[in-house]
C-alpha cells in the first residue's frame, strides 16, 4: 500500500490538513482498470468511513498474501473533508460550507472550492470507475442503496447491480446535483456510484458489512480482482421515481416511529405516530400508503409539517 | 400592508410565520419591485435597510412623505431564513441548509424548501427584484451591486443605486440554486446588493445605501417622485472576468491595513500575516495591481490559500457606457 497525499493546506494553528490516498497497485504495469473509493466528504457521515476501513484492511491483507490478486489499481480515500470530520459535523466548520455542493467550474476562489476541486481533479486523473460513499442526514435512517440520475442509469445500473444493495434508485435530474462530486464525475464519463447507507454520526455494522460484500463482488466482476472465493450477493430492487411513495408529515410534533426500517409493509400498516408533546395528543397516526419495502425511515422525530417521514420501495418494481 | 404569506406550526414551540409587506398605487400596477433581506440569520444590514424603507413607504402611502407617491407595486420581504435570523446564525442548525441554496423550493418539502418556493411564487410577477446581503462569511465587502445578467435595464438600475461599483457574476454550479439565477430565468430584472460584514450592523454604510434603494424605486418607476432625479453617471462596471483574488501562501493570524471600497495602486500593502505562537510575520500582502478592493476579509483566523483580499481589476472594466 503506499500512500499520497493529494492536497494539503496549512493550519493556523499547526501541522497541514490533508487529503490521503491509498494506493494497492495492480501486479502488472498497466493496470486493467482504477477503482476509487472516497468518504467522508460530509463529516458527520461515518458509514463510509468504516467501510473504507474495512476495504483498506481487507487489501493490506491480501495484497501480503494473494498480490497477484490485483489485476487493476484501487485508491481509497477515506476521509476527503478532514476538519469536518474531526469536528463530526457535516459542513466545513471553520466556513459553514458543504464541500459536496463546491464541486465543478466558477464556485470561486474559496479554501474548500479549491479543496473540492483538487479532490475532483486527482479522481478524474485516476480513476476508472469511483465509488462515493454517504450516509443520510441527522434526519433520516436510510437501507443502503445506490442513487442514480436518470441519463447516467444506463451505464451505472450494471455495475450497480453488483454491490450488495438493497435497492437501486434512478431518479430525474435536479440543479442541487450539479456541484456534487458523483455529478461531475458522471458528466466526465467515469461511471460514478453514489452509495447511501444508514444515517450519519452512526456506524451500523450490517449494512457497513453488507455494502462491503458488494464492493468486493464488485472489484471481482470488473476484473480489478480476482477473487478465489468472491462473496455471495443479493440482486438489489430497482425503482424509478413512480416506483417510490414518499409519506409525508401533515402536522409538527414528534414522530415515533413503530417498525423497523427494511420490514415489507402492507397498505394501511402502522409506521408510527405523531404526538403533541406539550398537549399529551397524538395528533396524527402514519400508516404505509402502499404495498412494499420500507427502505427509509425518520430517525430524528422532531418534524415540521412537510418533513419527509418513510420511503417505500413499491412491491411491483423490477429487478435489474 | 403586512400580510403573512407562510406559516408552518413548529414542533413544540411558537408557529413560524413568513411576511410580506406591500404597497401598491392600482390593482394592476405596471411595475412590481420586490426587496428580500434575511437570506441568511447573520446578514443584519438588510434587515435594518428592510425596516427602515418599510417605515418610509408607510409614510409615502399615508401622504407624510410628500416628494413621493406610489406609481407601481413594492413588497419587502424582510427576513427569509426566519429560524437563522432567530438563532442569530448564517445557516439553521436543524438542517445546515443554506437558504440561498433551495430555490426554486418544494410547496410540500422540508421548511427551507417551503420558504424557498413561497418566496419565488410571491415574486413571480415582479418585474425588477433586489436581494440586500452582506459579505460572505469571514469577509467585508464594499457596498457594491451584483448582477448575473448585465443587460442594459439590469445595468441602469443598479446605477440608479449610486454606488461607484456595479460587477458581473459569473454563473457556476452553486449559483443555480439562488433566488438572483431563478429571478434571472424568470426576466426579472435584479440584482444583490451586498455591504458590509455579518454579524454587524453598520448603521452608517445602511444610511447611504437607503437613498440609493429610494432612487431606484423611483427610477424603475415604483415610486414617483416629485424632486430631481439623481442617476449617478460615473459609476465603474467590472465584468466577471475582472475579480484578481489576492490568497494566502500560509496560515496564521492575519491584520488587514486597509479598508474595503479603497482604491489600491499596484505594490499597496493590505495587511500582513503573523504566526499565531511567535507572533513573527510570516508575509505580507500588497495589491499585484490597480484596482477597487470589493471584498477584505475581516476574520483574523486564516488558512493558507485562503482569499485575503478580492480586487476588482481596470483592465477588463470600464466606465458606465452610456
Amino acid at each position: 500500500m503506499k500512500t499520497y497525499t493529494i492536497a494539503s493546506y496549512q493550519s493556523p494553528l499547526g501541522g497541514p490538513v490533508e487529503i490521503i490516498k491509498q494506493t494497492f497497485t495492480a501486479v502488472k504495469d498497466k493496470p486493467v482498470k482504477r477503482i476509487a473509493f472516497v468518504s467522508g466528504l460530509h463529516g458527520d457521515e461515518l458509514e463510509g468511513v468504516f467501510i473504507c476501513h474495512r476495504l483498506t484492511e481487507y487489501l493490506r491483507q491480501l495484497k501480503e498474501t494473494h498480490s497477484q490478486a490485483f489485476l487493476g489499481e484501487v485508491n481509497v480515500y477515506p476521509a476527503v473533508n478532514p476538519q469536518a470530520l474531526g469536528a463530526a459535523s457535516r459542513l466545513w466548520p471553520f466556513f459553514s460550507v458543504d464541500m459536496n455542493r463546491q464541486m465543478g467550474n466558477g464556485n470561486g476562489a474559496s479554501l474548500a472550492a479549491g479543496f473540492s476541486n483538487a479532490l475532483l481533479d486527482d479522481l478524474k486523473s485516476s480513476s476508472d470507475i469511483v465509488v462515493d460513499f454517504h450516509a443520510s442526514n441527522l434526519h433520516l435512517k436510510e437501507l443502503p442503496q445506490i442513487r442514480i440520475i436518470e441519463e447516467f442509469g444506463k451505464k451505472l445500473i450494471p455495475l450497480a447491480s453488483l454491490c450488495n444493495t438493497d435497492l437501486i434508485w434512478v431518479h430525474p435530474t435536479a440543479p442541487v446535483f450539479e456541484a456534487t462530486l458523483g455529478y461531475n464525475l458522471n458528466r466526465a464519463k467515469i461511471p460514478t456510484l453514489v452509495v447511501e447507507t444508514g444515517i450519519c454520526l452512526r456506524i451500523h455494522p450490517d449494512f457497513c458489512d453488507q455494502v462491503f460484500k458488494g464492493m468486493l463482488n464488485l472489484l471481482h466482476n470488473t476484473g480489478i480482482l480476482n477473487l478465489p472465493d468472491p462473496p455471495e450477493v443479493k440482486p438489489p430492487l430497482l425503482v424509478n421515481p413512480r416506483q417510490v411513495a414518499l409519506i409525508q408529515a401533515e402536522h409538527s410534533g414528534l414522530f415515533v416511529s413503530s417498525i423497523p426500517l427494511g420490514s415489507w409493509v402492507k397498505k394501511g400498516e402502522k409506521l408510527g405516530d405523531i404526538v403533541d408533546a406539550v398537549n399529551g395528543t397524538v395528533m396524527e397516526t402514519i400508516v404505509s400508503t402502499a404495498d412494499g419495502l420500507l427502505f427509509t425511515l425518520r430517525e430524528q422525530p422532531v418534524i415540521y409539517q412537510g418533513a419527509p417521514l418513510a420511503r417505500i420501495a413499491l412491491k411491483e418494481t423490477t429487478q435489474p | 400592508m403586512k400580510e403573512t404569506i407562510l406559516s408552518i406550526p413548529s414542533p413544540l414551540g411558537p408557529t413560524v410565520t413568513l411576511c410580506k409587506n406591500s404597497w401598491q398605487a392600482s390593482a394592476t400596477p405596471d411595475v412590481t419591485l420586490s426587496i428580500v433581506s434575511g437570506m441568511h440569520g447573520d446578514q443584519l444590514n438588510g434587515l435594518y435597510l428592510n425596516s427602515r424603507l418599510t417605515r418610509f413607504l408607510n409614510d409615502v402611502a399615508e401622504g407624510r412623505e410628500t416628494d413621493f407617491k406610489l406609481k407601481g407595486k413594492i413588497q419587502v420581504f424582510p427576513v427569509v431564513n426566519l429560524h437563522a435570523v432567530q438563532s442569530g446564525t448564517r445557516l439553521w442548525s436543524f438542517d445546515d441548509l443554506d437558504l440561498d441554496l433551495a430555490f426554486p423550493g418544494n410547496e410540500k418539502g422540508e421548511v427551507a424548501e417551503q420558504i424557498a418556493q413561497c418566496i419565488l411564487t410571491h415574486t413571480a410577477d415582479s418585474t425588477h427584484g433586489v436581494i440586500l446581503g452582506t459579505g460572505d462569511h469571514l469577509y467585508e465587502d464594499a457596498p457594491h451591486a451584483k448582477m448575473l445578467h448585465a443587460d442594459r435595464t439590469t445595468r441602469k438600475m443598479a446605477q440608479s443605486l449610486g454606488l461607484d461599483i456595479v460587477r458581473e457574476l459569473a454563473e457556476s454550479s452553486t449559483a443555480k440554486l439562488n433566488l438572483l439565477h431563478h429571478w434571472g430565468e424568470s426576466s426579472i430584472s435584479s440584482l444583490m446588493v451586498s455591504v458590509g460584514k455579518p454579524q454587524t450592523l453598520d448603521r452608517t454604510l445602511c444610511d447611504s445605501l437607503f437613498d440609493g434603494l429610494v432612487n431606484l424605486m423611483v427610477h424603475t418607476e415604483a415610486l414617483s417622485t416629485s424632486a430631481n432625479k439623481n442617476d449617478k453617471t460615473d459609476v465603474h462596471f467590472f465584468r466577471a472576468n475582472g475579480n484578481y483574488c489576492v490568497l494566502s501562501t500560509q496560515a496564521g493570524l492575519f491584520t488587514s491595513e486597509v479598508k474595503a471600497g479603497s482604491f489600491l495602486k499596484e505594490g499597496d500593502k493590505l495587511g500582513e500575516l503573523r504566526d499565531i505562537y511567535s507572533g513573527n510575520t510570516l508575509e505580507e500582502y500588497v495589491a499585484p495591481q490597480d484596482g477597487y478592493l470589493v471584498t477584505l476579509r475581516h476574520h483574523p483566523v486564516l488558512y493558507e490559500k485562503e482569499p485575503v483580499a478580492i480586487l476588482l481589476t481596470e483592465k477588463k472594466s470600464g466606465f458606465w457606457p452610456f
